[in-house]
């Protein structure tokens, strides 16, 4: 690991005038950041330790929930606003990670988890997204595991968040606090596709720091669930997974809510899928028509092509339970 | 070939003043530290030498840089020359290529501190490549701008000064073009890597200095006892545990997150030490596998795995014991399956698993089995 500064600020204000400088980073849980110092990927000169600062608070109104950056993946998976509000929410948590990587990481933190491949974490090989222009290991490599939407010549990892894909598809934002005040983002916004800078890979301004989430209450936020399918049956990324909210009266779909994850370089909402879905009766062709549409544009390379279809049946099979 | 020693001070460039020399130009002469006596730049007539006045921690003998010469070398040189490795030998630098044989100059790494070389050919304080041909005559030379430019910016700069559309022209031969070409894409590939701590000759200007360990006092509070420790702020909570404290019963496994070994508790809560530093545990009550035991009476999940044989080397059962006492302390021990799941977190590569299991069942309060 490279020497670093440690900082432990009590205060959002001097974490937040600390975090401008350039080389700085905020440290939550840890369990990202620091497995990346450790093997070299990551090299910040200041660790802004943020635990101490008064941003774990999680807040149910009617309206719905505003989730604080510091508070914990557990702590959220297991709240009764969340589990009943938004059931996609806790269920894409409890299917991350470990019991004791939970318990560390923040919701903040996991939002501003690596896009990141294990050629990216190997310095020996080129990577355009740690050495910018260096080439992709992974197209002419093992990209098995790789993404298939959004992606670019200079980079298909895939975006490894559960959570990310379950508040993406139901219209969460984030409220970020930075020198110059603060301002609300949509989830979906702050993500970037890698382009020609995979290196770049949300719209955080230095010393922005997500300071809360806010999840808006909804029907199909109320009627959703997040399916993921994965190598091994626990503490294992998704090959693919997705997040389905329906809001059903009358026998036909009202609205509807669609996220793949696994497969896009950022949290996928599937806007088509949902055109498909509105104002439909629930049924095989339906689902089936929208899981074409999900995957319209994909960009398979050689072994991870099954991924295509994998998610079409992934999402045909959670928008089945869904309805039922 | 005379051998090269790191020099630890001292400014061999020699001292009158001359003309910054342009393209073109003869390239001023300097000294060069040896193990058998200074030899002079001037020595080395007869094959091309390349000067990179870089920042400290440049090291073309990365591996990760071979794609970066080759994809250079393809798009200016014809010939397709492939350059197929690149070591380091002491302050010499041979590259290995396909076709054009092996080149050799040095880099003058470590033995001009005070910038005097950099001031001759007045690059100082700048990233610059200097390409001097047999006859001691420049023949290309690129200043970078101050800054980190993007490596785009870098490359087309490089290629805007080499863009002959003649490879082969009148003013280069083939041979010194490929050793230009491929110099100017070691120097590009040298950009974005911030600098290491490491020392460098030619650029003492523009290079941030060594970031030096910080050291922390800090109490950790750990099986209720506290203790003070000064510890270098990347020392990890089990670190501290095993070798600052002395509490070796957390085991270092995977070190990175995954295996579970090193779980501990945190105000209650199980947590992985490997993947938390020391500093951000201080303030929290830490428990390891050396607090479970009362008045020499094992904790009940202890004494369940003794009676389940739940493990067999038993390098894991301290996290898996972690582990089972949280997940029994959640409610998360409601059935066999839910045990499985939320033991996903610890890993035994001996297989002990449905001895786990039992043994965790049996310590919640199940039917013994």
């Amino acid at each position: 690991m490279t020497p670093f500064a440690y900082q432990r600020p009590a205060r959002v204000d001097e974490a937040i005038a600390a975090g401008a400088d350039r080389g700085a980073r905020f440290v939550a849980g840890g369990t990202n950041l620091l497995d990346l110092m450790k093997i070299d990927v990551e090299e910040p000169a200041v660790l802004i330790d943020i635990n101490r600062l008064p941003l774990a608070a999680i807040e149910a109104t009617p309206a719905g929930v505003r989730i604080g950056a510091l508070a914990r993946m557990a702590d959220v998976a297991a709240h009764p606003a969340i589990v009943d509000g938004y059931p996609a929410v806790s269920q894409a948590l409890l299917a991350s990670a470990s019991p004791q990587l939970r318990n560390m990481a923040s919701i903040g933190g996991n939002l501003m988890q690596r896009t990141r491949c294990t050629y990216f974490r190997d310095t020996a090989f080129p990577c355009n997204k740690r050495v910018p222009g260096s080439g992709c290991s992974a197209i002419p490599g093992d990209h098995r595991r790789h993404a298939v939407l959004g992606v670019s010549s200079a980079c298909i990892a895939a975006h490894a968040s559960d959570l990310a894909v379950a508040l993406v598809a139901l219209d969460a934002s984030l409220r970020l606090r930075g020198p110059r005040g603060e301002r609300s983002l949509p989830l979906d916004d702050f993500y970037r596709l890698p382009g020609d800078t995979p290196q770049v890979e949300n719209a955080l301004q230095p010393g922005e720091m997500i300071v809360a989430v806010d999840l808006p209450a909804s029907s199909p936020a109320r009627r959703s669930l997040y399916l993921k399918i994965r190598d091994r049956a626990s503490f294992e990324f998704a090959l693919v997974s997705a997040a389905v909210g329906l809001d059903l009266a009358g026998g036909a779909i009202r609205e509807a809510r669609v996220a793949l994850g696994g497969v896009g370089a950022k949290p996928w909402r599937a806007r088509a899928a949902e055109d498909r879905l509105r104002g439909q009766v629930p049924g095989p062709e339906v689902f089936a028509a929208a899981a074409g549409a999900a995957l319209e544009g994909a960009q398979p390379h050689p072994d991870n092509a099954f991924k295509v279809e994998l998610a079409r049946r992934t999402l045909v099979r959670a928008l089945g339970q869904a309805t039922t | 070939m005379a051998s090269f020693l790191p020099c630890a001070s001292g400014d061999f460039a020699e001292a009158p003043a001359a003309p910054v020399p342009e393209v073109g130009m003869a390239a001023p002469d300097f000294l060069l530290p040896a193990a058998d006596g200074p030899i002079r730049l001037s020595d080395f007539r007869g094959q091309p030498v390349i000067l990179v006045f870089s920042p400290p921690g440049w090291d073309p003998a990365e591996a990760a840089q071979l794609a970066l010469f080759n994809d250079t070398a393809a798009r200016l040189a014809p010939a397709r020359a492939r350059l197929l490795g690149v070591s380091l030998d002491g302050p010499w630098c041979s590259l290995d290529l396909e076709n054009e044989g092996g080149l050799r100059f040095p880099l003058l790494r470590d033995f001009d501190p005070a910038g005097g070389v950099a001031h001759r050919f007045g690059v100082y304080g700048s990233r610059a490549v200097v390409v001097i041909d047999g006859d001691g005559v420049v023949q290309w030379k690129h200043v970078f701008p101050a800054g980190l430019p993007a490596r785009p910016e870098v490359l087309a700069a490089v290629f805007a000064d080499l863009a002959p559309p003649d490879p082969i022209g009148p003013s280069l031969t083939r041979r010194q073009f490929l050793i230009t070409a491929l110099v100017a894409s070691l120097a590009a590939a040298a950009w974005p890597a911030p600098a290491p701590a490491e020392t460098s000759a030619a650029s003492p200007q523009g290079s941030a200095p060594p970031r030096p360990p910080q050291v922390l006092d800090l109490t950790l509070q750990v099986n209720g006892v506290d203790h003070a420790l000064k510890v270098d702020s990347r020392v990890t909570l089990l670190d501290a545990l095993r070798e600052y404290i002395g509490l070796t019963g957390t085991k270092k496994g995977c070190d990175q997150g995954t295996c579970g070994a090193c779980t501990v508790l945190a105000d209650g809560r199980r947590i992985k030490s490997c993947l938390t530093l020391a500093a951000m545990a201080e303030g929290r009550r830490i428990t390891t596998i050396e607090g479970l035991a009362r008045e020499g009476k094992l904790h009940p999940v202890q004494a369940a795995f003794i009676d389940h044989d739940a493990f067999q080397c038993g390098y894991c059962t301290p996290g898996q014991i972690m582990a089972a006492v949280a997940l029994i302390d959640e409610g998360h021990a409601g059935s066999d399956d839910e045990i499985r799941e939320w033991m996903s977190g610890n890993l035994c590569r001996c297989g002990a698993y449905p001895n786990i299991v039992a043994a965790i069942r049996q310590a919640a309060g199940g039917k013994k089995a």
